[in-house]
């Protein structure tokens, strides 16, 4: 039974050997900050380990749940820090790109298919990734961005309705284009 | 049906499957529309189309590398969980205490269905490593280095490279290493920017195939790096 549980332990580590990169920068994107997206992918990836029983492979990749589960954490963490710090203005990003660790293993065909993606999500109009981003990586309500935007919340659902709609005909099927 | 059909009521359902999947509903927001999914094959649907792309976005995230302390915290949780199942087990313990990777190393060729396996494993890796096989074997150039001190090689391996830099200085603030390649005509800009650790290491994989490339080289860049080199290269290999 040890043996089982440690050859888990070492399938695991090629799991993080193989997404860890991907976990950290979307969590970075989002949190801004090396400290609070490192704790982030930490929670992520213990939480992927504790519950693989749980996993089910018809539902999508593990990159795909992984990422999910870091989408969802990041967000958590950036609205409970916008809460508790509300007003206090985070000025750290710029400083913490520049001492983000080497890239290391660089996978072209990966980042052939993350242009691809980049350039349907370029190619919307400005009206409609800005709402997107907004969503995704800013971890704002439809409504937030409504208020921010001054425009109709049924614009701006509308807004990422129509440019999620067209990425997907951009990019024919990406659940297939980023496993 | 497609996502973009206008003939869905969309006052009825909220319109509420794109926020949905980007996570910009309200938390009451989000578990009413979770309810009201069971009931309205209409929203699954837009919401399976669109949670695909939504899926993909983690892409436009620009790259970066998870350092090596973040992995020695996780697997340290990981193996303090391994080493808790064993405890819990007792009866079927093989060795009283194993609280470490190091015990496991000893014990893993045993996982396999046999030795004979392990150690076609092992073959097959060293095959890899060595180059056998038929394959190119990997090739190590010595790069010229402008910093004192410092010292790069150019490991290259079948059509593919990496570069292991060491004793680099730390880059200005608000600039990065980034990574060239020459062909026939002027460098070309790769994806490949990176720093240094605070020993001055690195060890960045040269995006592409090396096919027709005569020169790798390194020069540092403003931030998100540059379409033409800005400064002087601070490390050039030659491969041919």
């Amino acid at each position: 039974m040890q043996l089982v549980y440690r050859s888990k332990a070492d399938a695991f580590e090629v799991i993080y050997d193989r997404h860890a990169d991907a976990a950290y920068s979307l969590a970075y994107r989002i949190c801004a900050q090396r400290a609070l997206a490192e704790d982030v992918v930490q929670e992520a990836f213990l939480s992927l380990w504790r519950s693989r029983a749980r996993y089910e492979r018809d539902r999508g990749s593990v990159r795909t749940w992984l990422l999910g589960i870091v989408h969802n954490r990041s967000i958590d963490a950036l609205r409970r820090r916008a809460v508790r710090d509300r007003g206090i203005v985070h000025d750290e990003g710029l400083q913490e790109r520049v001492a983000a660790p080497e890239r290391t293993d660089l996978d072209v065909a990966r980042r052939e298919e993350a242009r691809e993606i980049r350039d349907a999500l370029d190619e919307l109009p400005d009206e409609q990734s800005r709402v997107i981003e907004l969503a995704y990586f800013g971890g704002m309500t439809h409504v937030q961005i409504a208020s921010m935007l001054d425009t109709p919340v049924g614009t701006v659902k509308g807004r990422m309705r129509l440019g999620l709609a067209k990425m997907r005909m951009a990019l024919g099927d990406p659940a297939e284009v980023v496993q | 049906m497609s996502v973009g059909d206008s003939h869905i009521d969309r006052d009825l359902c909220g319109d509420n499957a794109a926020p949905y999947v980007l996570g910009a509903l309200t938390e009451h927001e989000h578990e009413a529309f979770r309810l009201h999914l069971e009931s309205c094959a209409v929203c699954r649907e837009e919401v399976a189309a669109l949670q695909v792309v939504a899926s993909a976005l983690p892409a436009v995230a620009p790259q970066l590398s998870a350092g090596p302390e973040l992995k020695r915290r996780v697997m340290a949780s990981v193996y303090e969980d391994v080493g808790r199942s064993e405890a819990e087990e007792p009866a079927l313990s093989v060795r009283s205490k194993r609280g470490s990777k190091l015990a496991w190393l000893q014990w893993r060729p045993l996982l396999a269905s046999g030795a004979l396996a392990a150690a076609a494993v092992v073959v097959a890796v060293l095959a890899i490593v060595s180059g056998g096989g038929g394959g190119a074997g990997t090739r190590v150039i010595r790069a010229e280095v402008t910093p004192p001190h410092a010292s790069a090689s150019l490991r290259v391996s079948g059509g593919h490279a990496q570069l292991d830099i060491s004793g680099m200085p730390q880059t200005p603030a608000q600039r990065v290493y980034e990574v060239w390649i020459k062909r026939s005509g002027g460098p070309q800009p790769t994806d490949a920017l990176f720093t240094v650790t605070a020993k001055g290491d690195a060890t960045v994989g040269v995006p592409g195939s090396l096919h027709g490339v005569t020169v790798v080289m390194v020069t540092t860049e403003p931030l998100g790096g540059s379409k033409v080199p800005t400064s002087s290269p601070v490390i050039v290999a030659r491969l041919s």
